[in-house]
């Protein structure tokens, strides 16, 4: 009973995981969930560099990137018949491949964290890059490589033909590296990750070597990055120089900042939000890149523990059944936030469109009128923080308008900007 | 017999010669202290020691093998354990996992990625006898940046103390304490550091003619007496480079 109480989220993952494409059954949310699978893996395997490690890398899509090149070129093996085995084991050769590249690049790399290894992940991963338009025999130029997954031996009748089936394949996994991961947390290993990441030189007078223990998590990193490369290759059937250069190491960065580094669970909710914002605002606007910009700063800013961090901070209210405290000031503040975003949207909205007569939620705005932008500015700059009586917005944002009162009430504590 | 032995150790930071000559034997077991006035050196000495700086010339020996010049980690490896002047903690870990940290070496975990920490009875009960030891067993869920100070620098020690080692360095122990917080720490220190070899660093003198058994004195990088209390106390030298300059501003205080 104990240990189904301690197994139970991880119970819970596994039955999202099986019965998600019961819900969202269309093609494009099939596309849509492998893609999650691939960047939780990814930015779960970032997180332990990053989050666990203290380990700001520029790079980590090269470890994606060369085990999804590794895979690709496994697959074509499978298909000419120079090797025999089952596709679903694709993804481990892009692991392997990631560690092998992990351990080369780490045993130099890993000599000091902070600016200095940010810099190397940095030129590394612009050299991957820039090579693999040059490496045109295991990189493809710039059209990539590609490949056929239906080849190769059937598992259990499956030949992955259909992208439900490699959801299937994705979402095992998904489960079995996030089990991984979230174990080597609890090993010698990778507690003393988090000791270095606090305090390198202590580390070193309690008998540990900061280098070997960056070293460690930095290869462990990169297989895992591997397994998602191999993933992509499987499920896009071709990878090109865009799955490691700088734009994707970016994405990883930004998916676990803003699911929260300080959290296991942190990078899985970065990646599932960013998925979504990546293919579904995308199909409405084409400033999506503006909106995920801004959203960053705003995390950064804000909520630095990230999204895991803001709901972790109701934790206290929630074991004090208080909850209920938090729905006024919510309210509250959250509406005239929503009226804030949703007017500044239609004000950038407006100036970006090119046609005389712009349609918002219904109401056609005239974008070379003075008048149109009065009304927008004054809907987004009008009504002010209700609860601690100041102008809209920053205020509001800081404190979420919940009085002292309610804090001490509900134990929660908002995360402050502290530059 | 002495368990550490300094033979002509000097330290050069540029030009500037920081230890001069020095030369010095810890013996197994004894209670050792180290005082001078500020600028002395004594904070480069245990640097020297423990593996932070490397020497310019001259040797040290442990346990009759040479450590000059080996990295922290190998040191600390051989039994030699030290704290700091300045808190240096591991912030977000929790008080526990802070001296489950420090353990892990000397209990023979090494770099393992394939032990599962939350099962390791005999680790986990020695982190918790450790933080009862210290005096932190109700705040070990604690993130150890949120502790107080007199807090944080029992858990310091506690640090410095759960590797096992046979050779403990304590710099400033007490230093920013209020009188009876330095009195429970020194109270501590006695315990903890019972059987084992003692090296501080301390300004305050009382707690230094308590606890020592033999007292060095550093002026300018180099030592000028290494004696027991009494005679260091009577010693002229010592009376003139460092007591009276106490005195001194005392006197014009």
């Amino acid at each position: 009973m104990n240990l189904l109480k301690k197994l139970s989220l991880w119970i819970g993952f596994a039955i999202a995981l099986l019965v998600l494409p019961r819900f969202f059954d269309s093609i494009l949310a099939t596309s849509i969930l492998n893609q999650m699978a691939i960047a939780i893996i990814f930015a779960l395997s970032y997180n332990m560099l990053l989050g666990q490690g203290g380990m700001l890398s520029f790079g980590h899509a090269v470890y994606f990137g060369l085990g999804g090149f590794m895979a690709v070129h496994a697959l074509s093996m499978i298909e000419f018949e120079t090797a025999y085995f089952s596709v679903t084991l694709i993804p481990l050769i892009g692991g392997l491949f990631g560690l092998a590249a992990g351990i080369f690049i780490g045993s130099f790399s890993t000599r000091k964290a902070g600016t200095v290894f940010a810099m190397i992940t940095l030129g590394l991963g612009e050299l991957v890059a820039a090579s693999s338009l040059i490496l045109v025999d295991f990189f493809g130029g710039e059209e990539g490589v590609s490949a056929d997954r239906t080849f190769g031996p059937e598992f259990f009748g499956v030949d992955f033909a259909q992208s439900i089936e490699i959801y299937y394949l994705a979402a095992a996994w998904v489960f079995i590296t996030t089990v991984l991961m979230y174990l080597f947390t609890q090993t010698p290993s990778g507690r003393m990750a988090n000791a270095v990441r606090d305090n390198p030189e202590r580390a070193e007078f309690i008998g540990y070597s900061a280098r070997k223990v960056r070293f460690i998590s930095f290869c462990a990193s990169g297989f895992f990055a591997g397994v998602a490369g191999g993933l992509f290759a499987l499920n896009y059937e071709i990878v090109t120089e865009e799955n490691l250069n700088a734009a994707t190491s970016g994405r990883v960065l930004l998916m676990a900042y803003i699911g929260g580094l300080g959290y296991f669970i942190g990078p899985i909710i970065g990646a599932v939000v960013l998925t979504l914002m990546n293919s579904l605002l995308s199909n409405y606007t084409e400033l999506w890149m503006l909106y995920l910009g801004i959203m960053f700063v705003l995390t950064v800013m804000f909520l630095p523990q990230g999204f895991a961090g803001f709901i972790m901070m109701h934790q206290s209210a929630w074991v004090r059944r208080r909850l209920r405290y938090l729905i006024l000031p919510y309210l509250t503040t959250g509406i005239p936030a929503l009226v804030f975003v949703v007017s500044s949207v239609a004000m950038l909205e407006m100036s970006h469109t090119e046609s005389d007569v712009f349609d918002f939620l219904g109401i056609p705005f005239d974008p070379s009128g003075w008048l149109s932008w009065l009304v927008l500015a004054a809907t987004a700059l009008g009504p002010g923080c209700p609860v601690c009586d100041t102008p809209f917005p920053a205020p509001a944002f800081r404190c979420l308008g919940i009085s002292k009162r309610r804090q001490a009430e509900t134990g929660l504590r908002p995360w402050r900007y502290s530059p | 017999m002495a368990i550490l032995s300094l033979k002509n150790v000097s330290k050069k930071f540029g030009e500037t010669e920081i230890i001069r000559n020095v030369s010095l034997d810890i013996v197994e077991g004894e209670k050792h202290a180290i005082i001078g006035p500020n600028g002395a050196g004594k904070s480069t000495l245990f640097h020297l020691i423990s593996g932070r700086h490397g020497v310019t010339s001259g040797t040290i020996e442990f346990k009759g093998e040479p450590i000059h010049n080996l990295s922290p980690y190998e040191i600390t490896r051989r039994g030699l354990a030290r704290s700091f002047q300045v808190t240096n903690i591991f912030p977000r870990l929790n008080v526990f996992e802070n001296v489950r940290c420090a353990l892990l070496w000397s209990m023979g975990y090494r770099y393992s990625f394939w032990t599962l920490l939350g099962r390791a009875e005999k680790l986990n009960q020695k982190a918790r006898a450790t933080l009862n030891e210290i005096g932190l067993a109700d705040k070990a869920h604690y993130p150890a940046g949120q502790l107080a100070y007199a807090e944080q620098r029992a858990l310091e020690l506690g640090i410095a103390i759960a590797g096992g080692g046979d050779m403990v360095m304590l710099d400033e122990p007490v230093a920013g304490m209020s009188h009876s917080e330095a009195a429970s720490a020194v109270e501590l220190i006695r315990r903890v550091t019972e059987g084992k070899t003692l090296v501080m660093v301390e300004h305050d003198m009382g707690i230094v003619f308590d606890v020592a058994d033999r007292i060095t004195v550093l002026v300018y990088g180099e030592v000028i007496a290494s004696d027991i209390p009494e005679r260091v106390r009577a010693n002229p030298k010592v009376q003139e480079a460092y007591l009276g300059a106490a005195k001194e501003a005392e006197e014009n205080a």
